[in-house]
């Protein structure tokens, strides 16, 4: 094997080729944020429902599919799929546009990720909030609609975030059961090269995963700053509002907040550290 | 829709086989990564601004990118790189027969592991108060003293439970490692279903093999953050 040397402008000159393909990539990853998210909220709801097999049939998902890398769910879902249509419908799928056996995976595992955000958010809210919101007459439906979430997604924002990010390096995967996407595509042109600027091309998939990382991560940090500035509960906490019963709540509602948001051990640790100094 | 559960039922044995494969690499992994990862966190603490700056970059790069293009590119840099280097040299070593491509896999989750790790020693390392270092410092003990038998027991515990994560996510990242011709359990299980395009139920086979690793994974940790915390309850 003869070395040819690194063309680093060749980066630039195969991203025009590259960069339609993303479309594909972030369609998938879009897609399947949505339709995860979707099913994350009713895992999220079952785990908190008073009905045993929910709460337990939601807990062995997102434990087993937590345990599931991506790639074996992948192919699961690729070869799975229709030969379990084909014996249960009789119809055959197999013919099926690929990006749809990719956005059922990541859609799958989306779920399972984003159910544990929804749930700890949800849990962070202190039940006061609802209680009180009931009490000056709202339905309870109301009250979870327009008191309880608004402040739980805030909570879930910064986690949500990550989890987005996460899917969407994930997504990479995709291009191994043969989806025409970004990676897809570079790994064609390598192809059609006879292997030949390889380094060129990962490096140009490289960078364009991590800029868009990147700007989710900002757009995400915004978008919190944006959204606390209503007077959720977080700016609840630093300025809080004149009257005694009020700054009581507030500081219940910080310590509560604290207390789901931070693990455990680092508290702990912390208290331990204060106690040794007294 | 009907599974062949004999075919089933023998490759599960013989993807077991692949499981040491797995373990070594995720091992292999953390236990290079450690030291680098915690000498990273350090300088990301206390360097100097160029140090600060490289160590973020390195850190955001690879938590940026996508582990399969990480495979990739150093797959196809590394053997090149390393045969002009010891063609340079003079040697007549054959890179490409007679490296282990398991070689390759475990530099690539090394270096992944080292920026996942630098973060968690770094968040562990800003929950120890600062009192600490000091007060280790003012009873006569060095610096590494300290770190060694003050800062890093009590860092460890804090940093147990995302040295966990990282670890099941090493385990299933390792997966990825077929695409560098590594013989783990995804490979064994896909090579056993090529034969005779039983697919779906060698997939299922490597699906449980996976669900069973990170069980065992998650119970030892359960128990070495048991073990590591005992100072706190012996204290009271």
């Amino acid at each position: 094997m003869n070395l040819r040397p690194f063309d680093p402008a060749f980066i630039l000159q195969v991203l025009p080729e590259l960069l339609p393909y993303l479309g594909v990539t972030l369609w998938v990853g879009f897609s399947s944020i949505g339709l995860g998210s979707a099913l994350g909220v009713l895992l999220a709801w079952a785990r908190l429902s008073r009905i045993k097999i929910f709460k337990l049939a939601a807990g062995a998902y997102t434990y087993v599919l937590r345990c599931t890398p991506s790639i074996v769910l992948l192919f699961i879902v690729f070869y799975g799929l229709p030969r379990l249509v084909e014996g249960l419908l009789d119809e055959q799928i197999d013919d099926w546009d690929r990006s749809v056996f990719a956005i059922l995976t990541f859609s799958l595992l989306f779920g399972a990720y984003i159910s544990e955000v929804f749930r700890a958010a949800y849990q962070a809210v202190p039940r006061g909030q609802y209680e009180a919101a009931v009490s000056i007459g709202l339905s309870p439906l109301e009250a979870v609609l327009q008191v309880v979430l608004p402040q739980a997604a805030l909570v879930a924002l910064p986690n949500f975030g990550n989890s987005v990010i996460n899917l969407l390096k994930e997504g990479a995967l995709a291009y191994t059961i043969g989806l025409i996407d970004f990676l897809g595509k570079g790994n064609l042109i390598i192809a059609q090269n006879y292997g030949a600027y390889a380094l060129e091309i990962y490096l140009a998939g490289m960078l364009v995963y991590w800029l868009l990382n990147l700007a989710l991560e900002q757009l995400f940090a915004r978008l919190e700053q944006k959204l606390d500035k209503g007077g959720g509960l977080k700016s609840g906490l630093r300025a809080p509002a004149g009257g005694k019963t009020g700054r009581k709540q507030t500081l219940a509602a910080r310590l509560r907040l604290s207390v789901s948001l931070r693990p455990k051990p680092e508290r702990k640790l912390a208290q331990g550290g204060e106690r040794e100094w007294n | 829709m009907e599974l062949d559960l004999e075919f089933m039922y023998a490759t599960f044995f013989k993807i077991l086989a692949g499981v040491s494969t797995t373990l070594e690499l995720t091992a292999l992994a953390l236990f290079l990564a450690a030291p680098v990862a915690f000498y990273l966190a350090v300088l990301r603490l206390q360097g100097s601004p160029v140090g600060r700056g490289l160590v973020r970059f390195y850190v955001s790069f690879v938590r940026g990118t996508p582990i399969v293009l990480q495979i990739l590119l150093l797959y196809s840099l590394l053997p090149s790189l390393l045969n002009t280097l010891l063609k340079a040299a003079g040697s007549s070593f054959n890179v490409f027969d007679q490296i282990n491509p398991f070689w390759y896999a475990v530099v690539i989750f090394t270096l992944n592991t080292i920026a996942l790790l630098a973060e968690v020693f770094r968040s562990a390392l800003l929950s120890i108060p600062q009192g600490q270092l000091e007060a280790g410092l003012s009873v006569g003990l060095s610096r590494l003293e300290t770190f060694l038998h003050v800062i890093i027991p009590q860092a460890l515990v804090v940093a147990l439970p995302s040295i966990c994560n990282i670890t099941v996510n090493l385990i299933k990242g390792t997966s990825l490692a077929f695409l560098m011709t590594v013989k783990d359990v995804l490979a064994i299980g896909k090579i056993a279903a090529s034969f005779g395009y039983n697919y779906i139920e060698s997939y299922l086979d490597v699906f449980v093999v996976y669900i069973i690793l990170c069980t065992l994974v998650q119970f030892l940790y359960g128990w070495l953050e048991k073990r590591a915390s005992a100072f706190r309850a012996a204290r009271v």
